[in-house]
């Protein structure tokens, strides 16, 4: 085996294990606080990754240099329009929060299900009217020209992969220090752990989810906007990539965001490696393995490697 | 039998929050239900038999079919003599579901909690009727075509409401087996030489073979997780079935070569050809139903509302919990498989493209919008998907009003348009649009404490 290729294959599913492992945390805090899996989170994040292009490119399909940027005067750079697209997303998520998720907090998990397939097709099929359901070509987050890699052993660690750890990471950070020092964080603890007993302390639940919703889709968004240069931006984009995103929330346990990361790797790892030394599987099936192993965990360990065993009362 | 043996009629104020799973629809005419099942059972051989009565007692509003549920209800309620009527009010003190029975004078005499149907039903039948009637009449060979595939189309939703609605299993990956029994249909007239018939139950067949393997997880995975699975389904599908193009055609599809010819007495043009495969195909959806419909109402079909509502109850009342789910899968996938096989019969083409994930999703929507746990749901929700097809195509045609159009031309977009549904009726009308045909409050609202209403699936 050819080691040098090797790592060069982990070096490259490194960049997809930290879009999975975002998506995936975004969807551990959803379920984490809410019980709920959000169906509709990779086409939240896409739509997002949209708006971006149109504060880059302009509304109309087709058209380029328009936008933002044509009534700014100058042009706008990358990261200020991916930016205003994470702000954007934020605000949707928590907005549908509110509008549409608060309102069946006592209805059964179907209603819910119905409500988020409901988004997901409203919104895959919203976005191939506006933008056309053909690929776009969405402007680099980190520079990614041929010759911006580390050499590290005779493998080439890109500039972008390093960038989405980067960026990951300091979310993680963030992330936790909102959760560990702000009130709102502790507030939404307090919630995810037990929401009636939060409610009987004073907390406002509802509130405090939506503040979950919104950084849900922050991480969401961002993760999209990071991965729409080397993917290519279409209304499907993340469909495959909410599978995989899935199958680590899955794995590591659907209720634990250090699962979602090991998870995330894990299953990034995974769509490279076998799909290159599985010649049946190839590129496209890659997310056959995904499900597998998404399937078998949900029979074997249904809370994963890290999540808390669920007991049910009878 | 003394009234010793039997518990206190009066409801417990915590049964709500010890049973949070039992499900008052079926188990409430025990209430308290475990305790009155064993109480009974030393000295009265009638109750002793409940086990295989306790899955009678089915929701009341399950179905829109009849009331014949009810009497199997009624040989569990005699079976203690002498019960004050405070029995019944301790099932109504669990959920107001069973009013039905609870207003019954004695313990022998229950009155039907049936389900009545309102005028609304008649001319939903009547405007149904002249459609399937007048239709073909008036088609072209194309019209006729397009219509009768959109009949077919009810027996995919149907599947999809028979694994949800009835079973409790939410399938989101439907498309996935209309799409294995069209292939295998293909493959047995084709590659097999098969006649029809047999062809298109071979098909149907396999689908079904394929969704009991699907059944088996679903007896470890539940609720939102088998959504997901089922989803993951969808989405796989599409890529794996351009790995097997001897079954699939591959990336181009397949065309069938055999055509289904009527006989000769039945008339040689193409209209001809065209009716004959409608009655066919209609003949087959109101087969399928007709099925559907007993086996709902015989005991597979009781055990299967009952494994829905509580599966911890349902097996100590004596359901095989294994063959319910996975039987249940099957028959939803192989009335799926259905609608694929006799596509192919309509169009002699079939591939994996006319298969996306979104396809599943909509035949998800399809169904729920037209109420799950109901058979004629599933006819209206297909109903439905043709009158906003229709005013969609209206709409998309006018063109020229600026962002209005752009808007109205959204519309044309089905799975925009069930989306939006999706969504709205979750809210509106969340047992389905069939509610408004029955005298039921079809607008009725989540509750709000009642554990038991929140935590049914058919709400």
């Amino acid at each position: 085996m050819d080691v040098v290729l090797l790592l060069q294959r982990i070096f490259d599913a490194l960049f997809n294990s930290a879009i999975y492992s975002s998506l995936a945390l975004a969807l551990v805090i959803i379920f984490r606080s809410t019980g709920l899996l959000n169906f509709a989170q990779g086409e939240m994040a896409t739509f997002s990754a949209y708006i971006a292009f149109v504060l880059l490119a302009g509304a109309a399909p087709g058209v380029t240099g328009g936008g933002l940027a044509s009534w700014i005067g100058a042009p706008l750079v990358t990261p200020l329009a991916i930016g205003g697209a994470v702000v954007i997303g934020i605000a949707a998520g928590a907005a549908t929060e509110r509008v549409l998720i608060r309102p069946l907090r006592n209805a059964p998990e179907l209603a819910l299900v119905n409500v988020t397939i409901g988004i997901l097709l409203a919104l895959n099929s919203l976005m191939g009217q506006w933008w056309g359901t053909g690929p776009r070509v969405f402007p680099p987050f980190f520079p990614s020209d041929p010759g911006d890699h580390f050499a590290i052993a005779g493998a080439r660690l890109r500039f972008s992969t390093a960038g989405a750890w980067l960026v990951l990471f300091a979310l993680l950070t963030v992330l936790a220090l909102l959760l560990r020092y702000t009130r709102a964080g502790l507030a939404f603890r307090a919630v995810s752990i037990d929401s009636e007993s939060a409610a009987l302390n004073g907390i406002r639940v509802g509130p405090t989810l939506m503040y979950g919703w919104a950084l849900a889709a922050g991480l969401g968004a961002i993760a999209a906007n990071m991965s729409a240069n080397s993917v290519l931006l279409e209304p499907t984009m993340m469909v495959r990539v909410l599978v995989y995103a899935f199958a680590a929330a899955t794995l590591g346990g659907l209720d634990s965001p250090k699962g979602a990361l090991v998870g995330g790797v894990v299953i990034g790892l995974s769509q490279t490696l076998i799909p290159a030394y599985v010649p049946f599987i190839g590129f496209e099936l890659s997310v056959l393995p995904a499900l597998v192993a998404m399937v078998v965990v949900l029979i074997v360990r249904p809370a994963g490697l890290f999540g808390t065993q669920r007991i049910e009362r009878v | 039998m003394s009234d010793d043996n039997w518990p206190s009629p009066m409801p417990r104020p915590g049964d709500d929050d010890e049973t949070p799973g039992a499900d008052a629809s079926v188990f409430a005419a025990f209430a308290p239900p475990h305790d009155a099942a064993i109480a009974a059972l030393p000295d009265d051989t009638t109750a002793a038999e409940s086990p295989e009565e306790a899955t009678a007692t089915a929701p009341p509003e399950d179905d829109d079919f009849g009331p014949e549920l009810a009497g199997a209800a009624l040989s569990v309620r005699s079976a203690p003599q002498g019960v004050p009527a405070g029995g019944p009010q301790a099932a109504s003190g669990v959920g107001n579901r069973v009013r039905g029975l609870a207003s019954a004078g004695g313990a022998d005499r229950v009155v039907s909690p049936r389900r009545r149907s309102g005028p609304l039903s008649w001319i939903g039948a009547v405007l149904l009727a002249v459609w399937l009637v007048a239709m073909p009449l008036t088609s072209s060979v194309t019209e006729l075509r397009q219509n009768t595939q959109i009949v077919v189309m009810v027996l995919a939703v149907l599947g999809v409401n028979i694994a949800t609605g009835y079973g409790g299993m939410i399938s989101l990956g439907h498309g996935v087996f209309v799409a294995v029994g069209a292939f295998g249909a293909a493959y047995a007239v084709d590659d097999l030489a098969l006649p029809w018939v047999v062809s298109i139950i071979a098909g149907a067949a396999f689908a079904g073979a394929i969704g009991a393997l699907v059944g088996l997880p679903a007896l470890r995975i539940k609720g939102i997780h088998l959504a997901l699975v089922t989803l993951g389904l969808a989405i796989v599908f599409q890529p794996l079935a351009k790995r097997v193009p001897a079954f699939s055609g591959g990336v181009s599809g397949r065309a069938v070569g055999a055509e289904l010819v009527p006989p000769s007495w039945f008339g040689t043009t193409r209209w001809a050809e065209g009716l004959y495969r409608y009655v066919i195909c209609l003949a087959v959806v109101g087969l399928a139903m007709w099925l559907t419909h007993n086996i709902i109402k015989s005991r597979p079909g009781r055990a299967m509302r009952a494994v829905r509502d509580n599966d911890t109850a349902a097996a100590v009342y004596g359901v095989n919990l294994v063959a319910s789910r996975v039987s249940t899968f099957a028959a939803s996938a192989t009335l799926a498989g259905l609608a694929g096989a006799l596509g192919i019969v309509l169009v002699p083409f079939t591939s994996q493209e006319s298969y996306p994930f979104q396809e599943s999703l909509v035949l998800y929507a399809t169904a729920v919008l037209g109420g799950l746990g109901s058979i004629w749901g599933s006819v209206l929700g297909v109903a439905i998907r043709e009158v906003f097809s229709a005013i969609g195509g209206f709409l998309g045609d006018v063109s020229g009003l600026g962002p209005l159009g752009e808007f109205l031309r959204l519309l044309d977009e089905e799975q925009f348009v069930f989306g939006v549904l999706l969504v709205a009726l979750t809210f509106v009308f969340p047992r389905g649009l069939i509610g408004m045909f029955n005298r039921s409050k079809p607008w009725l609202r989540y509750g709000g404490s009642r554990i038991a209403e929140s935590k049914s699936l058919q709400n």
